[in-house]
């Protein structure tokens, strides 16, 4: 008697068995973190969370609204909008490359590109575009020019809740590697990110409160010193104070802290170019 | 008997002075940012430093170090993470942030604190 093969049938049903949970593992990660810090600070919604510091400090908060707007905001926004505008010889320009001029655009940011096998960040989808048309790339850690166009780029959003998805095994594996790095670590100093913003979000380092990792996607640029400061722009800031060498701003790492760090806001609206101290 | 007072403040300078200078050199190192940036964490009583709000790690004073002998201290600012593996308090001695002429400064300024 021959039985019958189970194989091509088995090798589908291990698929989907092993699919859901890689797929579930992004999204299980960010409701652990939300509700930890939903049971350290009940009465701190997520969307406040993405006030950094001024969420936990009554006193930040109150100088973050005497600074609203931000001062050098308008012009950053300006500076960005000049360079997003901006005709290409072949009578292309920036904003000719993302749907809708950019409007209502950077919610889903990042993303994994699945032909690219990478996380496009808006900084990589902005030199993508400039290296298509043969113009010269930004320099992603530049607050003075990929500064200002994400200025202007993400006040295009604002209000904007943020929708990053992991869809797919490979996404779920660039969402991990984000996690990896930003729970291991590094440098002299030998914290990880999550020493500080995990694990002892909320109290004080010196005088200021630190920021919590959720909301970190949601709030930037903001404006310091009236320059336009980036998320990878920041981490790098903070791996150089970790005594780690930052990784280079463009970066594949930093891609992947972004998509970690972006996911975990999910739901939490885009407010970008508000004022932050030194 | 003005002599004698004399002699004895000099006598006292001669035996205090290297350790106020030592406790003097150990609260430099305890709030440089560049160095142990120890302020960075734990407050001090007032006077013993700058005032911060700092409050990652516990306040600082006699009644809290009471049982720290050097050799514990040592062993804490050398490497905090051989006693309690979570603590994101930096290995000071491990990592050579602190020589150990420094890690005895420290040590120093620690048990001056009120």
């Amino acid at each position: 008697m021959r039985f019958p093969d189970f194989r091509p049938a088995l090798l589908v049903v291990l698929a989907l068995a092993g699919a859901p949970p890689a797929l579930a593992g992004a999204e299980s990660v960010r409701n652990d973190i939300v509700s930890g810090l939903r049971e350290r600070f009940p009465a701190l919604a997520p969307a406040d969370l993405a006030a950094g510091s001024a969420a936990f400090d009554p006193l930040r908060g109150a100088e973050a609204e005497r600074n609203k707007p931000a001062p050098g905001a308008a012009e950053a926004i300006e500076a960005g909008r000049r360079i997003w505008t901006r005709k290409f010889p072949d009578r292309r320009s920036l904003a000719g490359c993302f749907p809708n001029g950019g409007r209502r655009i950077a919610a889903t940011y990042p993303q994994y590109d699945a032909r690219l096998k990478r996380v496009v960040t808006l900084e990589t989808a902005i030199n993508q575009c400039l290296k298509t048309h043969g113009q010269a790339l930004l320099e992603a850690g530049d607050p003075d020019t990929m500064g200002v166009v994400l200025a202007y780029l993400r006040s295009l959003s604002e209000g904007q809740k943020l929708a990053v998805r992991v869809t797919s095994a490979q996404a779920e594996q660039r969402f991990e590697e984000g996690r990896r790095l930003y729970t291991t670590r590094m440098g002299q100093q030998n914290y990880a990110c999550a020493s500080c913003h995990l694990q002892h979000a909320g109290r004080y380092f010196g005088d200021v409160a630190i920021p919590a990792a959720v909301g970190s996607g949601a709030q930037w640029p903001f404006l310091r010193d009236g320059r336009a400061v980036t998320l990878q722009m920041r981490i790098r800031e903070c791996l150089e104070r970790m005594g780690a060498a930052p990784y280079p701003a463009g970066s594949d790492e930093l891609a992947h802290l972004e998509y970690f760090l972006t996911y975990l806001s999910n739901g939490i609206p885009i407010r970008p170019n508000a004022w932050r101290p030194r | 008997m003005r002599r004698r007072t004399r002699f004895l403040a000099a006598a006292l300078l001669l035996v205090a002075g290297p350790a106020w200078g030592q406790a003097t050199q150990g609260s430099d190192l305890f709030a440089n940012p560049d160095k142990g940036n120890c302020i960075a964490c734990h407050q001090v009583p007032e006077g013993a430093g700058p005032a911060v709000r700092a409050d990652v790690g516990p306040r600082l004073d006699s009644a809290r170090l009471k049982g720290w002998d050097r050799a514990r201290l040592r062993a804490l600012l050398e490497d905090p993470q051989r006693g309690n593996p979570d603590t994101v308090m930096p290995p000071y001695g491990r990592h050579r942030l602190l020589d150990d002429r420094e890690i005895e400064r420290v040590i120093d300024y620690l048990h001056a604190l009120p």
